[in-house]
């Protein structure tokens, strides 16, 4: 399942990941949600045991 | 006497979106598309002059002067993925891409600014060339252009002239002699044709009845062209208010949605039911080349705003007008394009 990231309506608000099917997408565009670029924070944190 | 046919001519437009209405796309977000109209983008120079002032001892005009400038045009195409996609995602004007190659996913509805979307299309250069170069019929290009509308229509019939798409643009009136611009390869399109049609409207699903005759659907944007100048909106040539005013916005109006079809009538048939209820549906378009290149049209909800019982090649046929209604939560329409061209309108 492709996922994208949105935005909330006039850019205020935390950016989410939701699965890319119009079910999903289409309420959240009509609600002022759009596209944007994955967060600078989603990187994967892997912890290491011996750490 | 050399004479220049009308088949030479090649357009190439933006497939990318231009970052703001006066700059022109970069070539690599261009592709090159043929089309079936023989309409040229021609730009309309538009002219006053002084004859209606005073002091010059007659009432002829002695100068004239260049006013503001109109561009825009039409591209009738057989129906393909790329032309589809191309279509939804400037001609609604939100889109959401996802997938990866070679099944690019484009998403698109239209802006609500009442929920913080712009009033503004996105842009697209318009390139049209006849013989470019030192010996050169027609090469220029049309900067800060957007989608005014599209219509779709599907027949009955196995030819590509079943499906097809028209798109009407305009532009900001900025125009560039020559374009400067190298035409990119032709891009190959994938045919969404006819016969790929499935179609559910208000719960009949008039594909697998075998009752569908022909389909028409459509969106126009309204621009309002006008509005588009504005105090310091700019001119032909940046500075030099002797080269007539161009727009600096295109916003667009009051927009609106359509759909008719024509499908065979028997006694089962319910539009006539439909129409008087006044019942409500969504009427879901789909067409197809492959898995990775097809389109899908939803319209939320509509109502049937007539229903005329008639004849299609000695058949009794009933040709349905519906009237798309905006839905609290789905809005009015989605369309959803793939095709396997990147970077459609970003």
């Amino acid at each position: 399942m492709s996922k994208v990231w949105l935005m909330p309506p006039w850019g205020l608000g935390e950016p989410m990941e939701v699965d890319a099917t119009p079910e999903i997408l289409t309420p959240r565009l009509v609600a002022g949600w759009s596209q944007c670029e994955p967060p600078a924070n989603t990187q994967e944190v892997t912890t290491h045991v011996n750490d | 006497m050399s004479t220049t046919r009308l088949q030479e001519v090649q357009i190439c437009f933006g497939s990318g979106k231009q970052t703001d209405i006066a700059t022109a796309n970069l070539v690599a977000a261009m592709w090159r598309l043929k089309k079936l109209n023989a309409q040229l983008a021609n730009p309309k120079l538009n002219t006053e002059n002084d004859a209606e002032e005073y002091g010059k001892g007659h009432e002829f005009a002695t100068t004239t002067f260049k006013t503001s400038w109109d561009t825009g045009g039409t591209l009738e195409k057989y129906l393909s993925a790329e032309m589809a996609a191309w279509a939804m995602c400037f001609g609604l004007g939100k889109v959401v891409k996802s997938g990866t190659t070679p099944n690019w996913v484009y998403t698109c509805t239209p802006l609500i600014p009442a929920n913080g979307d712009a009033t503004e299309l996105p842009y697209f250069s318009f390139v049209e060339q006849i013989r470019p170069g030192a010996s050169s019929v027609i090469d220029r290009l049309l900067t800060g252009c957007a989608v005014e509308g599209w219509t779709i229509s599907i027949g009955s019939g196995p030819g590509r002239a079943n499906s097809k798409i028209s798109v009407e643009f305009q532009g900001c009136g900025k125009l560039t002699e020559p374009s400067a611009i190298t035409m990119p390869a032709a891009t190959v399109e994938k045919l969404l044709p006819s016969a790929s049609l499935t179609l559910t409207i208000n719960g009949v699903d008039y594909v697998t009845n075998k009752n569908i005759v022909s389909l028409e659907t459509s969106w126009k944007n309204n621009i309002r062209m006008d509005a588009g100048f504005y105090p310091g909106s700019g001119f032909q040539t940046s500075g030099d208010a002797t080269t007539g005013a161009i727009r600096g916005r295109l916003e667009f109006g009051n927009r609106a949605g359509a759909l008719k079809f024509v499908a065979r009538f028997d006694h089962s048939s319910t539009e006539l039911t439909l129409l008087k209820a006044q019942t409500t549906g969504t009427a879901v378009i789909h067409l197809q080349f492959d898995t990775n290149n097809s389109l899908d049209i939803t319209w939320q909800k509509v109502a049937f705003a007539t229903a005329e019982v008639g004849e299609t090649d000695q058949i009794v046929t009933v040709a349905v007008e519906a009237t798309p209604i905006y839905d609290a939560t789905n809005g009015i329409i989605t369309a959803v394009a793939k095709c396997n061209v990147d970077a459609i309108c970003q």
